[in-house]
């Protein structure tokens, strides 16, 4: 499909495909020391509901091992770790150096140390053999990955069988009043406060407009099924300004 | 959600403030338990590992030991020090363990819980022992009881069901009440090293 497209979608303006990459990298080191606060801000705190909500979902426990892929700053990382204790191994996987050094700075600061890996990768090409991880997780990332239909191939062959994706993403808004305020927040209100706060308005411009340009949710579902997952089904949270698509590998 | 947050900070912050450091949750490290409140219809899945004490909903697979009991009896486990009633599966003895962990810790878990809840039960108590000259033990069930809808109203109200502007508020409110236990927690440490001074 878009790999037949000389160009493609860099939020609203097409971008030849091999710039993308290069580009997302941009948006992602200019925020990176400022991206927590941003994230509050954001979305009100609500992200941390969002991201509680797929933890706890997630039904995660001892002794498992995890992906958090476009992991970033390790807010699930923090969680998993937690969670799957000395006993188990949790990977902080990105492909981008800056928001992996903040995380692991962060991390190791909160005395989360010895059962975290962190790893420079790109999610369409992962260096982990096949059956490797008991849960997979990709939090407000898989917006950004140029050939998504490869990513999820590539996160279904490194999963256990048995084993779960999770992709917690911005969606369709299903409410329709609340579709046109998100829209007026996501393209007015929320550059102005990239500027305002990271003083950087095109980084946020670009994330209003790639959420807009995500696959709504049962695009996203049927891209996991044609990826080769056995079962995949959705949650709207918010009214669907965010999703968690869970896949399965049997 | 919310109830597996505010069990996961009591919790925590308890083994945090234990003199002995939680040393009675040391032999349950990479141990999973599943708490079923029977009075609130919630289950809970305990994780326990070297950095504490993580509550979740879901589970993959069978947790080790399972305890139903009810919010009343664990409210008064500082009185009864058992948790009166309660039901085992699993691995028994696990569970007793976990229960006597529990235990050493004396949490007030009325008075915690009803900081994280709020203002509400309080005035709900206060006012009921203002208008009818209850026992003291009378107070304590109406607690649990206001306790148990306010918990039952929250559980019901899942983010996944409600609006963004329910949640901007529950997230206040949590900010709010972590914030309030936080500054009691602070104070009575202040108090506890001025005392021994
Ligand atoms: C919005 S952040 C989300 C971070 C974190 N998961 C969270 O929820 O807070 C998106 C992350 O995706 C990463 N990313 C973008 N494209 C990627 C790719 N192709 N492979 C791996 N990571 C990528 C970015 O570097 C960035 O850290």
């Amino acid at each position: 499909m878009s790999q037949q497209k000389k160009t493609i979608d860099f939020g609203f303006s097409e971008v030849p495909l091999e710039e993308k990459v290069k580009k997302v990298k941009g948006v992602f080191d200019s925020v990176a020391d400022k991206y927590d606060v941003m994230n509050d801000v954001m979305s009100f705190g609500i992200h941390r509901l969002w991201k509680r909500h797929t933890i706890e979902l997630s039904g995660i426990r001892p002794g498992n091992s995890v992906l958090d892929l476009a992991g970033g700053t390790g807010d699930l990382t923090k969680e998993f770790a937690k969670r799957v204790g000395k006993s188990g191994r949790v990977v902080l996987a990105d492909i981008n150096e800056s928001m992996v050094r903040v995380g692991r700075d962060r991390l190791i600061n909160q005395g989360i140390a010895g059962n975290v890996d962190y790893t420079i990768t790109n999610a369409e090409a992962l260096g982990f053999p096949d059956n490797t991880f008991d849960l997979a997780t990709i939090a407000f990332g898989l917006r950004n990955v140029t050939n998504k239909d490869k990513a999820l191939e590539e996160l279904y062959r490194v999963l256990k069988p048995g084993g779960q994706l999770m992709v917690l993403e911005f969606s369709k808004v299903t409410q329709p009043l609340l579709a046109k305020a998100y829209d007026f927040y996501s393209f007015n209100i929320l550059p102005k406060m990239g500027k305002l706060i990271a003083d950087d308005e095109a980084s946020y411009q670009y994330l209003a407009e790639s959420i807009r340009m995500h696959p709504d949710q049962d695009t996203l579902k049927q891209m996991m099924l044609d990826a080769g997952f056995d079962k995949a089904e959705y949650l709207n949270m918010s009214e669907g300004i965010v999703a968690l698509h869970r896949g399965w590998k049997y | 959600m919310m109830l597996n947050k505010a069990l996961e900070f009591i919790l925590n912050e308890a083994i945090r403030l234990d003199e002995g450091h939680g040393a009675a949750f040391k032999p349950l490290e990479d141990k999973v338990f599943t708490l079923t409140l029977n009075d609130l219809g919630t289950t809970s899945h305990l994780l326990f590992t070297a950095y504490g004490v993580s509550v979740q909903s879901d589970l993959q697979g069978d947790a080790d030991a399972t305890i139903e009991t009810s919010l009343v009896a664990l409210l008064a486990l500082p009185q009864t020090s058992e948790l009166k009633g309660a039901v085992f599966h699993g691995d028994e003895p696990l569970a007793e363990q976990f229960v006597d962990a529990l235990n050493s810790l004396e949490i007030d878990w009325e008075e915690h819980l009803s900081h994280y809840t709020g203002d509400l039960i309080a005035f709900k108590v206060g006012h009921a022992a203002r208008s009818v000259m209850q026992t003291k033990q009378g107070i304590k069930q109406q607690a649990g009881d206001t306790l148990k809808e306010y918990l039952q109203f929250e559980i019901n109200a899942l983010p996944t069901k409600s609006q963004v502007q329910r949640f901007n508020q529950q997230v206040v409110q949590i900010h709010q009440s972590v914030d309030a236990l936080e500054n009691r927690i602070d104070t009575l440490l202040k108090s506890a090293t001025t005392a021994s001074h």
